[in-house]
């Protein structure tokens, strides 16, 4: 962040939450099972705990995440693991419905 | 660094499931449709045979596997690790290979009782644990992403869990890119330092697998006496009887009774790994739950969480023992709670209750109203001076549990105190996640002071709920018109719908911050506690553990 200059209020937040220390808290602070926080954005909470933060709604930027792995435990990473998962789905913030989970095979 | 290429015809194995096909713990719910018992040599020819074109037979009799037998897991670990190598490593297998191979690995190389204490919350699909590892170090590189528990469950050699960090970079390369690991050279800093407290803390041998290997595991069979409860039905209790089908594989018969007195009755298959990891699949009144627990070391108790198949988040804790003629307990007593001068009925829920009722000092039986040997039903009066504090119960040799003498209520706790639903529905393929609440009492203590260490627990109470805005945030941004609602008598919450919302300030989900509030009634005053509730956005990701 030292060639970068936040300008607006969002950005200095971020700019905030980056800071070692701040950041030290952020990841030594309980967290609730599974959630991730800490990227930036994070998926369900932003780095402050809120969600000020997040992408919103998330339809409209998730492939610009899903494509770089960007929470691989929340959003199916089609980068590496699961190539195909939206290829159906053009447009995430029109045809969301159409998304589904990755579930674990149900063996019979 | 190498991108591992995606497996595009091994792909099709991972179901892409829809909101009514939620299939976690797929295997091993598939694992009990059928006995699975299989031999050692079985197991270890299908390794042979389906495993070896990428491991390789180390000649090693202890250790006979690369790489897989460098590693223990609990069954849903080892489930995971089998759907991994489906997924993006090729592997073909038959459903049946690979429940005996799960039963096997579990059983051989699992986790001893102790290694999994403090964080079975995962296996449990417990979606609301507060989690804090002991390691922060490792806690800080781990669960920025996953649960830490999924870490914190498992035992490897140093060399492979510095191969699980390879492999982290290569499935996923942005990580080192991520805030918190792009301000310094991630990959070193994590094979250097993390890695070497991995391997401190989570080591491949240990003394409490040695043991546990060497202690004679006992067959669950029997009559268990349970108690429990379970999101907008309340607590149980129940008699499950267990009888064998094939050696750690059992039938199930469930009866019981809801505290409003409706039936409950169900069957069920169980299957127990590592000689204590019970798993089973139960239809309850006709709907389908599942059961994790953990049976004790000497096989005579049993705890966990039953919770729906369909909605895992929706369960509650189990408690069980094994009745024997020459032992007899006392699971629960409910209400737990009885105020200076006041009398109120007490339902003591055990197993064998015979013998004289002694409710502990200033406390008086007026009458016994019911009694059986599961059940005991009094009217009880706490005098005006009775002692504040925790009441000892016992009925004839059953101990256990405590009633608390209270003179004023003077604080609610909802639970889970930190919670987390996710929007959903709306005509889309994920289900909404809830949450169900309840509400603990307490009161003030010796030191008069409510919140503090002395506080006396007074146990679940009855509330009335409702929602608040959490913060200022919330209340701008009406998160309390759109996140969702909560039925003000079961605690209940229900999620907004899923997808962009219109109505909103550039269109933002219906995601929210809210207090839950629980408001409950004490004499003539009214008591009420709030927690904070996430309301946000679905994960796309269903992984056995989180």
């Amino acid at each position: 962040m030292k060639h970068l200059k936040s300008i607006n209020k969002k950005a200095k937040m971020l700019d905030q939450a980056t800071g070692s220390e701040e950041l030290d808290e952020v990841v030594a602070m309980q967290t609730v099972v599974g959630c991730t926080g800490v990227t930036d954005p994070g998926w369900e909470v932003d780095p402050f705990g809120g969600l000020g933060s997040l992408c919103q709604p998330m339809e409209s930027d998730l492939y610009g995440c899903a494509d770089a792995c960007w929470w691989p435990a929340q959003v199916p990473d089609t980068m590496s693991t699961h190539p195909d998962w939206s290829s159906d789905v053009a447009k995430a913030n029109q045809d969301w419905r159409k998304l589904d989970g990755i579930f674990p095979e149900e063996d019979k | 660094m190498n991108i591992n290429k995606p497996n595009r015809t091994s792909r099709s194995v991972l179901l892409k499931g829809g909101a009514l096909a939620w299939a976690q713990l797929a295997a091993l719910s598939g694992l009990l449709t059928m006995a699975t018992v299989s031999s050692a040599g079985d197991a270890q020819q299908i390794i042979r045979d389906r495993c070896l074109s990428c491991h390789s037979e180390t000649g090693d009799r202890q250790a006979p596997f690369s790489r897989i037998s460098q590693q223990r897991k609990t069954p849903e670990g080892w489930e995971m690790t089998l759907q991994r190598m489906q997924a993006i490593r090729g592997l073909k297998i038959s459903p049946q290979e690979k429940r005996t191979l799960i039963k096997y690995l579990s059983d051989t190389q699992g986790l001893a009782p102790a290694e999994t204490e403090g964080v079975r919350y995962v296996l449990e699909q417990n979606r609301n644990a507060v989690e804090s590892l002991e390691n922060q170090a490792i806690a800080g590189k781990c669960s920025v992403c996953h649960s830490g528990a999924r870490v914190a469950l498992q035992r490897r050699s140093e060399p492979e869990w510095e191969k699980l960090v390879h492999f982290h970079m290569a499935q996923f390369p942005t990580i080192e890119l991520l805030a918190g690991a792009r301000d310094h050279d991630w990959f070193e800093q994590t094979i250097n330092e993390i890695v070497p407290e991995l391997a401190n803390s989570y080591p491949l041998n240990s003394t409490q697998w040695s043991d546990w290997k060497t202690v004679k595991k006992q067959p669950l069979t029997g009559s268990w006496r349970a108690v429990g409860w379970l999101p907008e039905k309340g607590e149980y209790e129940a008699r499950f009887t267990v009888t064998a089908l094939d050696s750690d594989y059992y039938n199930l018969d469930i009866r019981g009774k809801y505290a409003d007195g409706s039936p409950l009755s169900g069957t069920g298959r169980a299957l127990v790994y590592t000689g204590y990891e019970w798993r089973s699949n139960v239809t309850i009144n006709g709907i389908k739950m599942r059961q994790v627990f953990a049976a004790s070391e000497d096989g005579l108790a049993m705890e966990g969480r039953m919770f729906l198949r369909s909605a895992n988040e929706l369960g509650g804790a189990v408690r069980a023992v094994r009745e024997s003629p020459d032992r007899s307990h006392i699971l629960s007593i409910s209400p737990s709670y009885l105020k200076q001068g006041e009398r109120s009925v007490i339902n003591i829920i055990g197993s064998r209750l015979y013998g004289k009722i002694a409710l502990g000092h200033d406390l008086k039986v007026l009458k016994i109203l019911s009694r059986s040997a599961d059940r005991v039903s009094v009217l009880a009066e706490a005098t005006e001076g009775a002692s504040l504090g925790k009441h000892p119960v016992s009925i004839g040799s059953a101990n256990g549990g405590y009633l608390a003498v209270y003179d004023r209520l003077a604080r609610v706790e909802v639970t889970p105190t930190e919670s987390i639903a996710r929007v959903g529905g709306n005509g889309g393929k994920l289900a909404k996640q809830k949450v169900a609440y309840r509400a603990v009492g307490y009161a003030a203590g010796n030191d008069g002071q409510p919140g503090t260490e002395d506080d006396l627990r007074l146990g679940y109470m009855p509330a009335h709920w409702s929602l608040k805005a959490f913060d200022e945030v919330a209340e701008h941004d009406k998160d309390l018109l759109f996140a969702g609602t909560i039925n003000s008598v079961t605690g209940v919450f229900i999620p907004g719908d899923a997808g962009p919302n219109p109505a909103r300030k550039m269109s933002t989900n219906n995601v929210g911050q809210l207090a839950v509030v629980a408001t409950v009634k004490d004499g003539n005053q009214q008591v009420s506690g709030d927690n904070h509730l996430l309301v946000t956005v679905p994960t796309f990701m269903f992984p056995v553990i989180q």
